[in-house]
């Protein structure tokens, strides 16, 4: 197998790349990134390949593909490049989020050796809603509100593509809705959120959430790479466990506050302190819950969530190599 | 009959790790309410109950009840029952305004009760729990006094559900409940988190009737059909009027022998 990887120099973008470097069936990998200088990849190792390109050009995506792609005889591509940061928005967001997404379909779809698509989604497109199952599966509706902050609904908007093109093509497409990667410079909001001293929570809530190892993550995008199948599955992460208790795991002070007044709390936190955490993006989830089902990853690819985050002592396993956002 | 009480356990408590299942179940806060309300059981309501041994002692098992009083005690009692006499841990399924109730979705979380969606149902009956559905709904409590016992709206999704997952159905019925907490009247206009209305009872809490519980034998409507039928309307009504008839009966059983014991 030869694999193209996007979004190669993030934190779970480096530990994919490694893992595929240690399959045996990978021959070869294909990093992209947007940064000309990949620090933290191996690069002297012969199976790998770096290339710097700037996926919200359509033409760099076109030459990506039809370039080094094709010369290299990548057959897989897994597209891991979303912008993390929650604070930004606007046009170049929504071109890589989005843009980019669609453009490297429609150019895979017409390739000459590329026959697999993996999409690393988000648990973050379903809606959170009180009359939602606590439980979800992959046919719970979406997070489709035009009110919702872009960061969310970029994600829904790349899932859906990738999602619309599924049987159009020869291309077979797996979209990977993985629950929350709670580790720095993954643009976790829980990550962000217990990076505060005290932490502010509904009263009169206390939710279950769901949280992904990078192990487990890596391990379930191998998986959709060897699998023959296409579909959407969601990934579950090994720990479920009350908002509560996470903020005790990191050691911070658990404040529970009326929830209208969280919102201009965390706004004006925001504006002084400048915190990535976004209350808004939030809010639903901090009063409902909800854990993705990962009955038909386990069912259809072999997924189990095996490797729990190391609770609070082990600090280091959630610590990520530092990258460039 | 009293059967000798065990304590309570979890055997079908699935752990996520953290000592909470997907749902928010904490058996360790479930010990506490239960050791909490095991005074009001015994002393304050004396609850008898019997026919127990008619709850499959392990698998997917829909218990099935009446509803009754303003707010749901005898859910309360009926589950506490189940976790006094049996090793099951009952897991109630509520009505869908309650996550949105500060503080209570919190504590029924931890307790083992439920959300009533269909998703979240059959995700416990997949995993052999025992589960508490009172068809009636919010009809059935704060109904008017002169209507007690006489079972309200019936849904159908609890024989939907038993026979798409083959599981038993064990008819109970309460008694006590609606003369424990009479309403006199309900504010409609009221729709505070959800909720349908809003009852006002007699008394600003309930008052000290003995509450009986009987359990009659399961009902195994998948021995009757195949899971497929589960998608026949016709089926699940006729299937959900045969376990209405069966509560109807335990309910008229054991309020003769409340009264023949007051005689």
């Amino acid at each position: 197998m030869r694999v193209l990887v996007t979004g190669a120099t993030t934190p779970l973008g480096l530990r994919l790349v490694e893992a595929l470097l240690d399959t045996p069936a990978v021959e070869r990998v294909l990093a992209v990134a947007a940064e000309d200088d990949p620090r933290n990849l191996p690069i002297g190792i012969p199976a790998l390949t770096y290339r710097a390109v700037d996926l919200t050009r359509p033409r760099s995506v076109h030459d990506l593909l039809f370039g080094p792609a094709r010369e290299l005889g990548i057959d897989a591509v897994v597209h891991n490049a979303l912008h993390r940061s929650a604070r930004h928005d606007g046009r170049r967001v929504h071109a890589l989020n989005v843009e980019a997404t669609r453009q490297l379909l429609l150019e895979c779809e017409r390739h000459p050796t590329i026959r697999r698509f993996v999409l690393r989604s988000a648990a973050e497109v379903y809606a959170v809603r009180p009359l939602e199952p606590n439980l979800i599966d992959e046919d719970q509706p979406l997070e489709l509100d035009p009110a919702a902050p872009q960061w969310v609904r970029d994600r829904v908007e790349a899932d859906l593509t990738a999602c619309s093109r599924m049987g159009m093509s020869r291309l077979a497409i797996v979209v990977l809705r993985c629950a929350e990667v709670l580790a720095p410079g993954m643009g976790s909001q829980l990550w962000d959120y217990v990076q505060s001293r005290v932490c502010l929570r509904p009263l009169g809530f206390d939710p279950m959430i769901n949280v992904l190892s990078f192990d487990d993550c890596v391990d379930a995008i191998v998986l959709a790479l060897a699998s023959h199948g296409q579909g959407v599955f969601n990934i579950p992460g090994a720990d479920t466990l009350p908002l509560r208790r996470i903020v005790a795991a990191f050691g911070r002070r658990d404040v529970p506050v009326p929830g209208p007044l969280l919102a201009p709390l965390y706004q004006l936190r925001t504006w002084t302190v400048g915190f990535e955490f976004r209350y808004d993006l939030n809010l639903q989830r901090f009063h409902f819950g909800g854990v993705v089902d990962g009955t038909r990853a386990q069912r259809e690819l072999g997924y189990r969530a095996h490797h729990r985050l190391a609770w609070p002592a082990g600090r280091r396993d959630l610590t990520a190599p530092a990258s460039p956002s | 009959m009293r059967h000798e009480r065990r304590p309570p356990s979890v055997p079908s408590f699935h752990d996520e790790g953290h000592g909470y299942d997907v749902f928010g179940l904490r058996p360790a806060v479930m010990r506490r309410v239960e050791r909490l309300w095991r005074p009001i059981y015994d002393h304050y309501f004396r609850v008898r109950s019997q026919g127990h041994d008619h709850i499959p002692a392990h698998g997917a098992a829909i218990l099935v009840a009446n509803h009754g009083g303003a707010l749901p005690v005898d859910a309360f009692l009926l589950c506490l029952d189940v976790l006094r006499h049996t090793a099951r841990t009952p897991r109630p399924i509520v009505e869908r305004f309650i996550p949105l109730v500060p503080f209570i979705n919190t504590l029924f979380a931890r307790i083992g009760a439920v959300t009533g969606t269909r998703a979240n149902v059959a995700r416990l009956l997949e995993r052999g729990e025992l589960i508490a559905i009172w068809p009636e709904g919010v009809t059935g409590m704060a109904k008017p006094f002169r209507q007690r016992y006489q079972l309200q709206d019936w849904r159908v999704g609890h024989a939907e559900l038993a026979i798409r997952h083959r599981a038993p159905i064990v008819p109970a019925a309460v008694i006590g409940a609606e003369e424990s907490w009479p309403v006199v009247t309900r504010v409609r206009g009221f729709h505070g988190f959800g909720a349908p209305f809003l009852p006002v009872p007699l008394s600003p809490l309930p008052l000290p009737v003995q509450h009986r519980i009987r359990y009659g034998a399961p009902i195994e409507l998948h021995r009757d059909f195949p899971p497929d039928a589960a998608d026949d309307p016709a089926v699940v009504a006729a299937a959900a009027a045969r376990i209405r008839a069966a509560v109807e009966a335990l309910i008229a059983d054991e309020r003769a022998a409340r009264r023949g014991r007051r005689a």
